[in-house]
């Protein structure tokens, strides 16, 4: 059993012994983590590890089978605080006819005079605010989902995969809105499977392992993969490497 | 026009086009909901199952429609439970819904003695069985339901367009669906007088389908929608009065009729954008 120490000054996300069990299996077991305020946080480790079901667990979107999830506000531990959400590969539902326009006013309530500087700034061309949703482009739709979230200010914000379906152009001003809102101090925690993302930017690595019983020796996804892109120094470890640990190292200041 | 004028005069007639008003606006603002989330076979499966309240109502006594609702109404809140269940898909629970409330129906038919002339009554609709009591009752209902949309409706649309994100904006998705899927099923046998337990599923399906047809936003096709329901209804009512025809399948085949002249709009409509889309 693992336990952290509560500090909302320097935590904006806590997990104790956190189990989550679907359909009888177990996805999560155990998993203690925390997510630093104001940080730019990736969430890593192979296909599924169980990095979404964390990620929806934390929301409340699936429920937990056993431990502890605390959200601090800037106020102390709130569970109405503003989070945000941007899914992987969403699907609209195609026989629903709603522009862009619509699902902005809609979700985040964006007023109509400001829909122009919402779509703007997550590089969403003004020529589609008319469009119908299920008429975007993958990319697209992960911009305009971006943007929604942006609308409502979250303290914190979670992003599974956000780079996965933009072209090249849109990757590099969506990484710089991204940084942006950190900088202006909204908490980011990001899915990913790109290392280089996570060596350039990452203030905080949560890593889980597929296999839960990871060690110095066997194949640990995180360590390898960061391995290969020649982070030298993992500064912090835990479970203690010297013990099987229960899948999950939490590597800080790469 | 003296059968024009003779239509609207004549209490029955007037009592037909105050109760189909009101289930236009109800099924159609439902079927906005209903139709995008696949859930249209679900308003099949939950009319043809409350058959079973009407055999137990004419068998036992007592008000067959209430019979109906309550069976109507307890169908609906079972498949809201079971919606986000990854082992059962909701068109087979509505499969095995509709099966095993319609024999249950014609079994207890066939164990009450006797001719039962009103079965084909809720089997079709007819214009003549819709009482003033029926009316009161649809109105108070009515009041209720548009009250409920007014409350639920931003959750209703982002719940329709994502699940997950809904809860995440931290809304009532829960009661939402409750009040989705109860309500269409009371507000399906609140119409049952009107089209029949076999034909109401059209006015809860084909208005929006047809809207959807020929408009590019969720305004547009929410007021189309309401047009075509309302103008659908009463077009098939004043049908069935001047030519003398069953009310029911009257105001389905003007449906049936208005979702192809909106299939071709939408070709007509969309025939520029594409062009439009090609030269740029």
């Amino acid at each position: 059993m693992t336990s952290i120490i509560s500090n909302p000054t320097e935590n904006i996300v806590e997990c104790c012994d956190l189990t989550v069990v679907r359909d009888s299996k177990e996805i999560l077991c155990e998993a203690t983590c925390c997510v630093p305020r104001n940080s730019l946080t990736f969430l890593v480790g192979e296909n599924g590890s169980g990095k979404t079901t964390l990620v929806k667990t934390i929301l409340g979107l699936l429920p937990k089978h056993s431990g502890d999830i605390a959200i601090y506000s800037g106020k102390g531990k709130d569970s109405n605080m503003v989070t945000g959400y941007v899914p992987q590969g969403i699907t609209f539902p195609k026989q629903l006819q709603m522009t862009v326009t619509e699902y902005l006013r809609y979700s985040s309530q964006v007023k109509l005079e400001d829909i122009e500087g919402v779509l703007n700034r997550v590089d969403f061309p003004q020529t589609h605010s008319e469009h119908t949703i299920n008429q975007l482009s993958g990319g697209q739709q992960q911009k305009l989902l971006l943007a929604a979230e942006l609308a409502r200010s979250p303290e914190v914000l979670f992003l599974d995969e956000p780079l996965s379906n933009v072209d090249d152009s849109s990757e590099k001003h969506i990484l710089d809105v991204i940084l942006e809102i950190k900088n202006s101090g909204v908490t980011i925690v990001i899915i990913t499977h790109d290392w280089q993302m996570v060596s350039k930017y990452a203030d905080h690595v949560i890593c889980l392992n597929k296999n839960f019983a990871c060690d110095q020796q066997a194949s640990c996804v995180c360590k390898n993969s960061l391995s290969t892109v020649n982070i030298k120094q993992i500064q912090k470890l835990t479970p203690d490497p010297e013990t099987t640990h229960d899948g999950y190292c939490y590597i800080d200041n790469i | 026009m003296d059968l024009m004028s003779e239509m609207f005069t004549t209490p029955f007639m007037q009592r037909a086009l105050i109760g189909s008003l009101m289930l236009a606006v109800m099924l159609g603002l439902f079927g906005v909901f209903m139709v995008p989330r696949k859930l249209g076979f679900m308003a099949d499966g939950v009319s043809h199952a409350s058959l079973l309240g009407i055999a137990v109502g004419i068998m036992f006594g007592g008000a067959p429609l209430l019979w109906a609702a309550l069976v109507a109404a307890c169908i609906g809140m079972v498949l809201a439970k079971i919606e986000d269940n990854s082992r059962l898909t909701l068109d087979s629970v509505v499969g095995i819904v509709l099966v095993g409330g319609m024999s249950s129906a014609v079994i207890l038919m066939s164990l009450t003695p006797g001719y039962k002339p009103e079965l084909v009554t809720y089997l079709f609709g007819s214009l003549l069985s819709i009482s003033w009591n029926d009316i009161y009752f649809l109105i108070g209902f009515f009041a209720v339901t548009l009250i409920l949309f007014k409350l639920q409706w931003r959750t209703l649309v982002l719940t329709t367009v994502h699940g997950e994100l809904s809860s995440v904006l931290g809304l009532r998705t829960s009661a939402a669906k409750y009040f989705l899927f109860v309500g269409t099923s009371i507000a399906l046998i609140a119409g049952v007088k009107l089209l029949g337990v076999i034909l109401i599923s059209a006015l809860l399906i084909i208005p929006f389908s047809a809207a959807n047809q020929a408009t590019r936003s969720l305004r547009s096709s929410l007021i189309v929608t309401e047009c075509i329901a309302i103008g659908g209804t009463i077009a098939g009512i004043i049908c069935s009065y001047v030519y003398d025809l069953p009310t029911g399948p009257a105001i389905a085949l003007v449906f049936v009729a208005l979702f192809l002249l909106c299939v071709i709009a939408g070709k007509i409509i969309s025939r520029p954008l594409l062009a439009h889309e090609h030269t740029q």
